[in-house]
């Protein structure tokens, strides 16, 4: 889950971000499903998010039936937990890729994957920083953003491939057609380019 | 400093949101983001990148799901919204221990991993002196390839020149420690790549104290860098 409850930084949605039509019809879906239990409005969600549900499992090695099996499960993740979702902190897309990454580790891998408890009183909240401390905070979170955006076609691929489907250096070699050295060139190319936005380090 | 000042590379943040990264190098980046609260940032726009790639996935028209929409009507039904979790109940901490840690836990996700409070005496068989003032904890976890202890060095004390073979990583759970880089106090990542040598020594009054992440072999070598 994205970590809500947390002020987020103006910028740093994705470029669906909140006020797009299209998030604003996701998000009234997902409201409507939390407040009316209105299956329409999950049919109609289903429709958008069960087929990318399945390319995602799939592409990441689950077999047809586990896939369908993880769709039911993620969707029925949102049927269930559509009241938590925060528009001011992610879109519906991004909720839901939460939704069957969390899964998928946990069924693909039998992992269990770590996260923190926003709830618990050991967490260091970001009210605790000092105004230099979220000035500067605030500065490098429009930065990532700026480096996201302007990431080259071809290093963001890369970074998608690897990241995203989980795809070997060779892997992309061979799906791209570009050599193997290229592909490791643009992968730190890609990871520099992310890297400059991190604030400077004492 | 109030914050973190040493964070993980750009490369497991990334890893840790798309969900790439294993489980034990994920247990450390979700430690430190409790710490921090601007990886916690960075992560939630990695995410949302992840989420962008994920609606550019296609909306295949014929892929035979509607017949399992239709299957989910009857768990839509049956599925009620499970009551509201109870709240968490923390682990009792005691006065002394309170008091010697300026009450400060260690945060989830770690917290439920530790078998104990990670400042217990040096003397009580749970922690092996590697050298004068440098300790390992007996708890020890492997997980996805990765070996995970944590390390203990009394201020001033040096850990012995040690290289490794693949990637060692540090977050500092209590105090502070050096190494040729700089200081590292609550919350802070140093990550040491394959092959390198490095050194570091206890930096704070009361003993420092870091979860201790391994991927390779760790050898400890001699005053002519040897391997011992």
């Amino acid at each position: 889950m994205p970590f809500s409850r947390e002020p987020q930084v103006p910028g740093t949605l994705d470029k669906d971000g909140a006020g797009s039509p299209e998030a604003d019809r996701f998000g009234g879906l997902v409201h409507a499903v939390a407040q009316d239990r209105d299956r329409t409005a999950f049919a109609a969600l289903f429709r958008h998010f069960a087929p990318k549900i399945l390319h995602y499992c799939l592409k990441l090695g689950a077999d047809r039936s586990t896939a369908e099996e993880l769709v039911q499960d993620v969707m029925l993740t949102v049927w269930l937990k559509a009241a938590s979702f925060d528009p001011a902190q992610a879109t519906v897309g991004t909720w839901v890729f939460t939704i069957a990454r969390n899964r998928r580790i946990d069924r693909l891998r039998k992992e269990m994957r770590p996260a923190p408890d926003p709830d618990d009183p050991a967490m260091i909240p970001s009210s605790l920083a000092t105004p230099e401390e979220t000035a500067q905070m605030v500065q490098s979170s429009r930065q990532l953003q700026d480096a996201i955006e302007t990431l080259a076609e071809n290093q963001s691929e890369v970074l998608r491939r690897s990241y995203f489907l989980e795809q070997t250096h060779e892997e992309i070699a061979e799906d791209t057609e570009v050599p193997l050295g290229t592909v490791k060139t643009r992968l730190r190319l890609a990871l520099s380019h992310l890297k400059r936005s991190m604030r400077d380090k004492a | 400093m109030t914050v973190p000042l040493h964070h993980p590379d750009d490369q497991l943040l990334i890893g840790y949101a798309s969900g790439q990264e294993r489980a034990g190098k994920s247990l450390l980046v979700a430690t430190h983001l409790a710490y921090c609260p601007d990886c916690r940032r960075r992560v939630a726009s990695y995410e949302a990148l992840c989420g962008n790639w994920f609606e550019e996935l296609p909306c295949a028209g014929d892929d035979g799901l509607d017949g399992l929409l239709d299957r989910m009507d009857g768990l839509l039904t049956a599925a009620r919204t499970p009551p509201e979790p109870a709240p968490i109940e923390l682990p009792p901490i005691e006065p002394v221990a309170a008091g010697r840690t300026c009450g400060r836990m260690v945060p989830e996700p770690l917290r439920s991993w530790l078998p104990d409070a990670i400042d217990t005496p040096t003397d009580d068989g749970s922690w092996r002196e590697i050298s004068k003032g440098v300790w390992l904890s007996g708890w020890e976890r492997t997980l996805s390839g990765t070996t995970i202890r944590l390390l203990r060095m009394a201020s001033g004390a040096p850990v012995p020149t040690h290289r490794h073979t693949a990637d060692e990583l540090l977050l500092v759970l209590r105090g502070a420690f050096r190494d040729e880089y700089g200081t590292y106090g609550l919350g802070d990542v140093a990550h040491y790549g394959d092959g390198t040598d490095h050194y570091a020594f206890g930096a704070s009054e009361e003993d420092c104290i870091c979860l201790f992440l391994l991927d390779g072999d760790l050898i400890f070598l001699d005053k002519d860098g040897n391997p011992l």
